[in-house]
């Protein structure tokens, strides 16, 4: 379980994470949504113990991030937002230099395994840097998921992929949870957060301002959405709580509206009066 | 083949301009100055090579690469994380020195190794490597290793006693020249006894070296971004 307690980080007088408190429980896919400078990266890192906080702490299964490095490193599996791959390594060759730093068993057995998981066996011996960015992906995938991690840390993992790629990995996330896993998964395209997490939590400037299951999410601020386009030319984004509600927008004026099932990106909107920017 | 090339160039280009230039009609400390100055530019080029690799790849893999992160992720001691990347700092020296000590025997130099010689030569680039580790780790960007090498490595191998005797310096100097490490590199590798002032220098080199390998495994261990 992971366990965060007023969790604030600054970098100067940048407050990037501002008293952060949640917790995640085992075998459970928690989504951190937000735009970009939320605070996401930076909750993740502290959690992984790459960033220490200002104030505040956080644990993982017990362990705290600060006082027990080691143990919380024994534990987890990191997805990085940046690819840290060696590029001029080949991919088993990356695997195995994380596996002798993890001090992994049966260790070539392991490699195999995961390489076949991610369709990734037949390029083994090819450099990465000879990869696509999808391959590279599905390789931090595959070495992040190496040691058998209790946790495990997704940060952006599909940023940048194309639709296809992005669903390949959506699958081979679901495949950790029913492995056993927690997975604590940040994003900002909102269809991943509602694809993949059990439980959302929705940051902005650093704050948590919602936590709840997607679909609760939505229904607190209204199940419906009625777009069309006012007089001035911006978009209207009317959030109705049932369907009838929005069937009566429809009726009520002459222009051109939309309607549609709401979104997270709704709910974002409805607290914080702006878009997640993608 | 192009990092051969490159570790022999510098040196290559002293030894032939000063050493065969100077080296056979003019004596320093006893000797020919091409074979005192052999042993001075396997010093620095030790020195430069070991510090340089260390200072600049830790910078790279730590700011632009982040494989540096993959390590610092790890369950492994920092002290493990360090050891690694001096002991490959030290490869990279010891080879550099291992071209500079060939070039000269084929141009005919008297020279000869002794255990004082290899024993000075590997605490120098242990001693170096650590320090590349602790610039690799304080530098914000690239060009920030360039910086701290030319005001602290190029003043050093210039004025440390690589080219010529460091008694030949004025005296309001040399109380700072001796506070050089590489200064100690030189007065030691240059001995072919062990005596009070061999054994002086050896201990400075290993002061420094110890205090190097400690704040650099200190700065890794509390590494946060």
């Amino acid at each position: 379980m992971i366990k965060i307690e007023n969790l604030t980080k600054e970098y100067g007088k940048v407050r990037a994470l501002d008293s952060l408190s949640l917790e995640i429980h085992p075998e459970e896919i928690f989504g951190l949504l937000g735009p970009n400078g939320a605070g996401k990266t930076t909750t993740i890192k502290i959690l992984n113990t790459l960033v220490k906080p200002t104030s505040g702490r956080a644990w993982l299964d017990g362990f705290d991030v600060v006082q027990n490095p080691l143990q919380i490193k024994q534990r987890i599996g990191v997805v990085p937002q940046e690819n840290n791959l060696d590029r001029d390594l080949t991919a088993l060759e990356n695997l195995k230099i994380y596996g002798l730093l993890h001090h992994l068993a049966d260790l070539n057995t392991k490699i195999e395994a995961h390489l076949r998981s991610v369709d990734l066996w037949e390029r083994r011996h090819d450099p990465v840097q000879t990869f696509s960015g999808g391959m590279q992906r599905r390789l931090l995938i595959a070495r992040a998921l190496l040691g058998n991690p209790q946790i495990l840390f997704l940060d952006e993992p599909t940023i940048g992929l194309d639709p296809q790629v992005r669903r390949e990995i959506w699958n081979t996330i679901r495949r950790i949870r029913t492995q056993g896993g927690t997975v604590l998964l940040t994003t900002h395209y909102i269809e991943e957060a509602e694809a993949l997490s059990d439980r959302v939590g929705i940051l902005s400037h650093g704050r948590l301002i919602a936590l709840d299951t997607p679909e609760n999410l939505k229904k607190m601020v209204g199940e419906y959405v009625v777009e069309y386009v006012s007089q001035d030319g911006s978009k209207v984004y009317q959030m109705c709580r049932t369907k009838e509600d929005a069937q009566c927008h429809l009726l009520r004026t002459e222009n051109e509206m939309t309607f549609r099932k709401a979104n997270l990106e709704d709910v974002f909107v409805k607290l914080t009066g702006a878009r997640i920017e993608t | 083949m192009g990092y051969i090339f490159t570790s022999m160039m510098v040196p290559l280009l002293y030894l032939l301009a000063f050493g065969l230039g100077l080296g056979r009609t003019v004596q320093v400390s006893g000797v020919s100055y091409f074979n005192y100055l052999l042993p001075g530019l396997v010093a620095m080029s030790s020195m430069n090579n070991s510090y340089n690799w260390i200072a600049s790849g830790l910078n790279l893999s730590r700011l632009y690469f982040k494989t540096f992160q993959v390590l610092v992720q790890a369950p492994i001691a920092s002290t493990s994380i360090i050891a690694g990347y001096v002991i490959s700092g030290m490869v990279r020296g010891l080879f550099a020195s291992l071209m500079i000590i060939l070039v000269g025997l084929l141009a005919g130099s008297g020279f000869h190794l002794s255990l004082i010689f290899v024993l000075t030569l590997l605490l120098n680039c242990f001693l170096f490597s650590n320090l590349g580790v602790i610039v690799g780790m304080i530098t914000k960007s690239h060009e920030d290793t360039s910086t701290y090498a030319n005001f602290f490595i190029l003043p050093m191998v210039f004025f440390s006693g690589t080219f010529f005797p460091i008694e030949r310096m004025p005296t309001i100097l040399k109380g700072i020249i001796l506070c050089l490490p590489l200064t100690h590199t030189n007065i030691l590798i240059r001995k072919t006894v062990w005596d009070n002032q061999a054994g002086v220098s050896f201990l400075v080199m290993a002061a420094y070296a110890a205090l190097f390998f400690i704040i650099g495994s200190r700065m890794i261990k509390n590494y946060s971004e």
